[in-house]
């Protein structure tokens, strides 16, 4: 008895989390401030270690412990910090410019996010922890998506990147019943990891050659 | 039957004497906040009952619309003030419809406010109307999703059964979708009560004011009225916003323990919300009137999405 309520308290705990992650990602839709959205982020990935320490918890597996851990470090402390230095060092203009204004492209995340809710659904019905989570997941992944296509310049496509990242792992992490074998999600994480220098290392390039960090400019390679 | 005269008169007195001392409260602790010493806390007060003595003066040009709108702001707002549950469980009034009531009664007076600022065919007074009505538009719809968020999950659209339902034990308070929704509502009560990102309420500013423009030809006893029921209004929604979503404390009996309790509960939460109110309003610069909209369409989708899935995790 004891068990059972405990286990549903930690299924609301981990439903609120991945809710407050939904909305953070909501956030960075309409944030226009470059700074803001990387702090946004780093809030996101707080949010995602929360879940997995809850997940470790109840599960009393020691290697969703380390998930946790890594992610904290790694796209709460390491990340941002790096996204931050290259924003600093290139010195460009603060204001995303997005594709779409604000209100039409919250609304598009709207549907999108409805969207994931009914793809969903068939799964909600199962009896597990966090069951639910797999909505907010496909809606991270989706409405991450938009973010890339909807922003022109390259290191907020790469925050979009991450955010879609963290959708990933919140199914991973939530969803399974042990999480993923850790192997797997250490290849994730050090893929997206090296990723993330690799672009920054990229967007500083594109900069110094363009004077810019439009990717739409990227198709006057040409000789 | 006797029982609901003494509850209505209480419940009126509440509203009447209580709204004035909030407003002043959130201008006297953001003044504080500002390092400045600000008015007094009872300010209000005073300003009401000076304007209450003061002659009117009344432009030529007004129709019996500019006299009749203060009245009609100030009753719907004292109205709706007595369709909520604010000290106890059950609300002095709760004759019609529930939210949808409160939710009309609101834009009625908002409607009649936006005459009385365009009657007078003073410029400002009509800018203040458009934007006003502007905002609206966007605010309304997400106070009306956020309010029915909690509603479909208590299956009734009366107040006073939302709160005694959210009191059993068993409800979730931490339920995503009523925090998705309070979100949305708190950016909603900015909105409607002229707070900072959206309006400045201390400022005749002539291009950024908003419900100051409308009110610009008001003076004397109508201007008073306006004011008390702006600031009622305001008194309204926090207590929605607190009472909804946080109903601990309300008095479910008449004895006088639980009415202490109730009233000390209300009260701490209520000044609680204020000061996140005044801490906005210092963190934040005001929004240009192109930007207001981005946020008011922010605020909408939230309720949407707290609407949803409200039906997903059921």
């Amino acid at each position: 008895m004891n068990n059972t309520l405990s286990i549903e308290v930690g299924s609301q705990i981990i439903m609120l989390l991945a809710a407050l992650m939904l909305v953070i990602q909501l956030l960075l839709v309409v944030q226009q401030m470059l700074l803001t959205n990387v702090r946004l982020f780093a809030l996101q990935s707080l949010m995602l270690s929360a879940i997995a320490t809850v997940v470790a918890y109840y599960y009393n597996a020691t290697h969703i412990y380390i998930v946790a851990v890594l992610t904290l470090v790694g796209k709460v402390i390491f990340l941002p910090w790096l996204l931050n230095r290259i924003v600093r060092r290139i010195n460009i203009v603060q204001e995303i410019e997005p594709l779409f204004s604000a209100p039409t492209s919250m609304l598009i995340c709207g549907g999108l996010t409805l969207l994931s809710y009914l793809v969903a659904r068939p799964f909600t019905t199962l009896h597990k922890l966090g069951n639910n989570t797999l909505a907010i997941a496909i809606a991270l992944l989706l409405t991450g998506f938009f973010l890339m296509i909807n922003r022109r310049k390259a290191i907020t496509q790469v925050l979009a990147l991450l955010t879609i990242e963290n959708g990933v792992m919140l199914a991973a992490v939530a969803l399974t019943t042990y999480g993923m074998p850790l192997v797997v999600e250490l290849g994730i994480f050090f893929d997206v990891m090296v990723a993330v220098m690799v672009l920054g290392i990229l967007v500083y390039r594109i900069r110094e050659t363009f004077a810019s960090m439009d990717t739409g400019k990227l198709d006057q390679l040409k000789g | 039957m006797n029982l609901d005269v003494l509850s209505i008169g209480l419940q009126t007195a509440l509203l009447l004497l209580l709204a004035p001392l909030i407003t002043g409260c959130i201008r006297n602790w953001k003044a504080k906040l500002q390092n400045r010493r600000g008015p007094r806390v009872w300010q209000p007060y005073f300003d009401l009952i000076k304007f209450l003595r003061k002659d009117m003066v009344i432009s030529e040009h007004a129709s019996w619309v500019f006299s009749a709108a203060p009245y009609i702001v100030f009753i719907t707002a004292l109205l709706v003030g007595l369709m909520v549950p604010m000290v106890t469980v059950q609300a002095p009034l709760s004759l019609f419809g529930g939210v949808l009531a409160v939710v009309g009664l609101l834009a009625l007076g908002r409607f009649f406010m936006a005459l009385g600022g365009l009657d007078p065919a003073s410029t400002f007074g009509g800018m203040g109307s458009s934007r006003e009505m502007t905002i609206a538009a966007i605010a309304e719809p997400a106070l009306m999703l956020a309010i029915f968020t909690v509603a479909i999950t208590v299956g009734s659209t009366d107040f006073s059964h939302i709160v005694a339902t959210a009191q059993q034990p068993g409800w979730n308070l931490f339920n995503p979708a009523h925090l998705m929704a309070f979100a949305a509502l708190f950016v909603v009560l900015l909105a409607e009560t002229g707070r900072i990102p959206i309006d400045n309420p201390s400022t005749h500013l002539e291009l950024t004011m908003i419900h100051e423009a409308m009110l610009l030809e008001y003076s004397g006893r109508y201007l008073a009225l306006m004011e008390w029921g702006a600031s009622i209004k305001q008194l309204v929604l926090m207590t929605i916003l607190v009472n909804i979503f946080l109903p601990t404390g309300l008095a479910a009996d008449w004895s006088a323990t639980s009415l202490g309790l109730g009233m000390a509960v209300f009260l701490g939460k209520i000044l609680l919300l204020s000061a996140a109110v005044v801490l906005v309003e210092t963190a934040n610069a005001k929004l240009r009137l192109f930007r207001v909209p981005d946020l008011l369409s922010a605020a909408f989708v939230l309720a949407a999405m707290a609407l949803l899935s409200t039906f997903l995790f059921h």
